[in-house]
């Protein structure tokens, strides 16, 4: 039976606080497992008060960090099920409340492209004005209408990229320049372990898509050859959390390889999510 | 063991402290990030900044708003280079999260100063912070410049008298 406006509404509100409030079940044990391992004193201690700040962000139904996020979402339909116009604008209403009650960090801009640009619009102060980035929509084989939102941090953003890489017909000299790229920007995220998200596509759009599907994918207990891989030679780099040193600068590697072109070229997108991201929350609406 | 710091912080205290050290924070703080820190800047160099009590403080990198506080990346251009005028100025600490330049690590002790990162752990912060209270440019909304009143912040030395963690 479909849902009514209201009850979808109701339900992305609710979603979106627990994306910006809760880990998933996978990433608290990813970091017990790291604090098990953790010989360095203060790599351990920090990696102890964010499962700790995880616990009460949780209890509390608040903000795991105080950039909120900003709402982006990948939307899954079924065979049967329907979009329809009303189911959009249901999902942005509900974004829109579920900023409020969280709260969102009020960092929307405002004014004209260039006061945009230039921040000198102002302020929205309310919650809401944080707009959502576009809706990514992929096929799924349940026959049912299933929202993930992510909200995504502005450390990682200065820090990601995305980029051509000339692959020598060598899946190790991609893997190179992807451990390269991380290495680099997991020193300077700050908010340390992260997770590396990577896209590999045909265009930006593509790669870009593909690295936001990596993190609704991801889980992780399970990580590929290719994952473990870049996970392990980036914590060789000894960064550590917060950049103190230690054995844990990754939890873990989410990577989507697409459909690739004949050609010499792999278009990369790799997100060093910090150490909330994932922000993730998935409902079904339908 | 933690270090206890009480602001407004001594040139002593300052001195004793060595990169690496845990240390809890606690006392008045100010807050400021990218938009508001130029503009501090700016009444240091026209010689009208004593009013804000800024001598021996502690400089939070983050925004004031109602999802809470949490340190901002203090290597960001308009952060990172506030530092050095900021100290020299008397700001006894700057607390945030990321990698330095070395030139930055350097003016930190050439004037005494301190850098501090934090966990952003925005929610145990909001049970440590006791207080708020905008104090200058409030058109920069959550980005004005605040003070607090917090109890313990916990934090590590990342930065002093030329060492730091990232080394």
């Amino acid at each position: 039976m479909n849902k009514s406006h209201d009850e979808i509404k109701a339900l992305v509100r609710d979603t979106l606080v627990r994306a910006g409030s809760t880990f998933r079940d996978d990433k608290k044990d990813a970091y017990r497992r790291a604090i098990a391992a953790e010989t360095n004193e203060n790599a351990k201690w920090v990696l102890e008060t964010l499962l700790e700040n995880a616990e009460a962000a949780e209890k509390n139904q608040s903000p795991l960090c105080d950039d909120t996020g900003i709402p982006h979402m990948l939307l899954e339909v079924g065979r049967n099920a329907v979009v329809s116009g009303d189911t959009l604008d249901a999902i942005y209403e509900g974004v829109r409340e579920g900023l409020r009650k969280l709260p969102g960090r009020p960092m929307g801009i405002m004014g004209s492209d260039a006061q945009r640009i230039d921040q000198s619009g102002g302020l929205d102060p309310d919650s809401a004005g944080v707009e959502p980035a576009p809706i990514l929509i992929r096929r799924c084989a349940d026959d049912v209408l299933r929202l993930h939102i992510l909200m995504f941090g502005g450390g990682p953003a200065i820090r990601a990229r995305t980029y051509r890489v000339f692959h020598k017909h060598s899946v190790q000299t991609v893997l190179d320049e992807i451990c390269a790229w991380a290495a680099e920007a997991v020193a300077l995220l700050g908010c340390t372990p992260c997770t590396l998200a990577i896209g590999v596509g045909r265009s930006h759009f593509e790669a870009s898509a593909l690295m936001l599907q990596a993190q609704a994918d991801g889980r992780y207990g399970v990580q590929s050859e290719i994952e473990a891989e870049i996970t392990r030679r980036v914590n060789e780099t000894d960064i550590g959390p917060l950049g103190l040193h230690g054995k844990t600068s990754v939890l873990a590697t989410f990577m989507k390889v697409g459909p690739q072109r004949a050609s010499g070229v792999r278009i990369v997108c790799l997100r060093p999510a910090c150490c909330f991201e994932p922000r993730i929350a998935t409902v079904e609406i339908n | 063991m933690i270090i206890d710091l009480q602001t407004p912080i001594t040139e002593e205290a300052a001195a004793s402290l060595r990169a690496g050290d845990k240390v809890s924070i606690s006392g008045y703080i100010f807050c400021g990030r990218d938009a508001v820190l130029p503009k501090v800047i700016q009444l240091i160099h026209e010689g009208k900044a004593d009013f804000l009590g800024l001598k021996g403080g502690v400089i939070f990198h983050t925004a004031v708003s109602p999802a809470g506080v949490g340190p901002t990346s203090s290597n960001k251009l308009e952060i990172e280079s506030s530092i050095a005028p900021l100290s020299e100025y008397g700001v006894k600490l700057h607390l945030g999260k990321g990698q330095l330049h070395p030139e930055t690590v350097a003016a930190l002790a050439k004037y005494n100063a301190i850098y501090a990162v934090i966990p952003p752990v925005t929610a145990l912060l909001g049970d440590k912070t006791l207080e708020s209270e905008l104090i200058a440019f409030p058109e920069l909304g959550m980005e004005a410049l605040y003070r607090l009143k917090v109890d313990r912040y916990p934090a590590v030395i990342a930065a002093a008298h030329g060492r730091s963690v990232y080394e």
